[in-house]
């Protein structure tokens, strides 16, 4: 569908020698480049284990493993979205259209609310809150409004109007509940969770890179495995059935390993919308015809675009920096658009 | 005529229920009142604590959700109608988001301009998020399309809406509170800025009946009498997005009451869209008021937003649909 886009044959080296430039430009750039100003010498000697205390500090502690987060959630929620179109025949699914994001968020809204009753009920600021546990309740959050979309799709075999359908349903009532229960007692702590919720990746650290991580390594890994069953599960059920396959064994592993990884995403960076919807099309229209590449490149990109996506968000806002959340929706609406009304 | 004697018997239990209601929400509060003293202050309305706890804060309160429960579910039917659509309803087709977006920008960046517009500020609003969707899911009645059109509208409007709360800092959480949907600063003043929007949208909808009825049947049907499709199409939508506008200054974003009350609404088997449209009204009206009491009274002396109630009787039915096999049939084939 997204392949009519571009017909053009590319060759397959090119193709992953100019994705893998595109990494390697916005990597960097995102590192050396920010409100702060450091000088580029500088910058160098600190990557290079030398440079100036502010310079160690602005580099190490605040950009890179910000720049790390990014890379790690941005591939989780585009190979979260490849899986979730396939696997819903629907080229728009995506994390936050199937309620997984909405899960997170009202998981992160209820914990934040609970923990900071019972042990800080003063406290609003963000050290006074156990910010560290927010990835962890994100994704049992994501995992269950997945698991009850799933649930309440179950009994129509699965088909995939009703699980887009189902997740839609679920991702409004949970948003609407998230929203109650911020509105009706977060307070002074409502700006604190709106930055939440905007999708950001401002004051990350190293622990959440490092939460990711495991998510990230553990997705790619299997990914090989669940070639064949994804290529199937593209097919019709009884299409599907008539390969061998295990139909409905096969969608619950692949919607695991999706919930899983846009989940464990959501809970660390907030809900980042469309970044799962729109990467795997950029990578479509990208290896146009190179179907095998097709994993490798939507890994790339979904780094890419969320580095890249950043670091604008940063440059253009100055102090008050565009939450990576925003960008990624305004970029994402007009192609979005575009997709609907191509789709048959 | 049976059928529409118990329709009317309906409408008018239905009344009386958020009547009722009314009443007992007038009792309770931080401050609840003793039931004896209400007529005396009803009737006799002075200076004391209780004339003004009643009659500037709660009954004007209780009347506010009544009315803008009315507006929004009738709003919903307008747009199942229109669309053909049974998920239709001010949230999913983006409406209210437009409405609420086109408010929020309005008083950030131009401060100068007064309240009152904001209806019609909320109406431009509306009325670009439901062309945009309605754009995105073509013609023809295709649920998935349009759900995921108005969601996808409603997501980006979202993502902006959350921006601009974070960048006016101190009034974020007032903001906030106000996008997430409630009654609590409502007044007669604020009453009498909303009602016409609803009165007039309600009020088409009644005085466009026979177009109504073709519509509910297919838009071939209504083409077929002889309606011309460009005139009433633009017309529906716009008496479909007036109560939203007129709602969304004052209560912000009500989710599912719009989508909930139809489908109830029809469960009754009103016998005509003229009694549809009533039942409909009546019920979203109940609803509200009865949300309204819950959010504001089970947690003294703190407020739910109305939108977490009415999201727990809204969202089972709008679950309940999206299971219901008729609907998707069509498209899974």
């Amino acid at each position: 569908m997204a392949a009519s886009l571009s017909a053009r044959p590319r060759s397959a080296g090119l193709l992953l020698a100019g994705c893998l430039l595109a990494v390697a430009l916005s990597l960097p750039l995102a590192v050396l480049l920010g409100v702060a100003d450091v000088p580029l010498a500088d910058s160098l000697a600190t990557l290079s284990g030398g440079g100036s205390a502010m310079a160690r500090s602005i580099l190490l502690e605040f950009r890179l493993p910000r720049v790390a987060t990014g890379v790690l959630a941005g591939i989780n929620l585009a190979v979260s979205g490849l899986l979730l179109q396939r696997i819903t025949r629907n080229p728009l699914a995506d994390p936050s259209i199937l309620g997984i994001s909405q899960g997170a968020t009202l998981a992160v809204a209820v914990f934040l609310l609970v923990t900071v009753y019972s042990h800080a009920p003063g406290g609003n600021t963000l050290p006074d809150l156990p910010v560290a546990w927010l990835p962890a309740v994100g994704l049992v959050g994501g995992l269950c409004a997945a698991g009850l979309v799933h649930l309440l799709a179950l009994r129509h075999e699965l088909g995939p109007i009703r699980v887009t359908l189902c997740g839609v349903a679920v991702g409004a009532l949970l948003h609407a509940l998230a929203m109650g229960v911020i509105a009706g007692w977060g307070s002074t702590r409502v700006e604190i969770l709106l930055e939440w919720l905007a999708g950001s990746l401002y004051a990350r650290s190293w622990d959440h890179a490092l939460f990711l991580a495991p998510f990230t390594m553990a997705g790619l890994a299997l990914l090989p495995v669940l070639l064949r069953p994804l290529d199937l599960l593209g097919l019709e059920a009884a299409a599907a059935r008539s390969f061998g396959l295990s139909y409905r064994r096969a969608f619950t592993a692949v919607l695991c390993l999706a919930s899983g990884l846009a989940a464990s995403a959501v809970g660390a960076v907030g809900p980042i919308a469309f970044v799962g919807l729109l990467v795997p099309h950029l990578a479509r229209f990208v290896v146009a015809g190179h179907r095998a590449l097709l994993v490798p490149v939507t890994v790339m990109l979904g780094a890419v675009v969320v580095t890249a996506g950043d670091l604008a968000g940063r440059l253009i806002g100055g102090a008050d920096e565009i939450p990576i959340g925003v960008v990624t929706a305004l970029l994402g609406v007009p192609v979005l658009i575009l997709l609907l009304r191509k789709t048959p | 005529m049976r059928r529409s004697l118990t329709s009317g018997g309906l409408i008018a239990a239905l009344l009386l229920v958020s009547v009722l209601l009314g009443v007992w929400g007038l009792l309770l509060g931080s401050r609840p009142l003793r039931p004896e003293v209400l007529p005396a202050v009803l009737l006799h309305p002075d200076d004391s604590l209780e004339a003004v706890l009643v009659w500037t804060l709660r009954l004007p309160r209780s009347v506010s959700a009544f009315v803008g429960g009315a507006g929004l579910a009738v709003s919903g039917l307008l747009l199942q109608i229109l669309t053909r659509n049974p998920l239709a309803g001010p949230g999913l087709t983006g409406v209210t988001s437009g409405a609420v977006t086109a408010i929020l920008l309005c008083f950030l960046l131009l401060p100068g301009v007064s309240s009152a517009y904001y209806p019609g500020i909320g109406l431009a609003g509306g009325l670009a998020a439901a062309l945009t969707t309605a754009w995105i899911a073509g013609s023809g009645a295709r649920p998935m399309r349009l759900a995921l059109g108005g969601i996808s509208v409603a997501l980006f409007l979202g993502a902006v809406t959350t921006y601009l709360i974070l960048l006016s800092g101190p009034q974020a959480a007032s903001l906030f509170f106000w996008l997430s949907g409630g009654f609590q600063g409502a007044s007669w003043p604020k009453l009498l800025s909303m009602l016409p929007w609803v009165v007039i949208g309600t009020g088409g909808a009644l005085a466009c009946l026979r177009a109504i009825s073709l519509f509910s049947l297919s838009e071939q049907a209504a083409a077929g009498m002889g309606l011309s499709l460009a005139f009433w199409k633009p017309l529906l939508l716009l008496l479909a997005v007036l109560p939203v506008a007129g709602v969304a200054p004052v209560a912000g974003h009500v989710a599912f009451v719009g989508l909930a009350s139809p489908h109830i609404a029809r469960l009754l088997h009103p016998p005509g869209p003229g009694w549809l449209i009533g039942l409909t009204a009546a019920l979203g009206g109940t609803l509200v008021v009865a949300a309204d009491l819950v959010a504001r009274t089970v947690v003294l002396p703190r407020e739910l937003p109305v939108s977490i109630v009415a999201a727990l009787i809204g969202g089972p039915v709008f679950l309940h649909l999206v299971r219901n096999h008729r609907i998707t049939s069509k498209e899974e084939g």
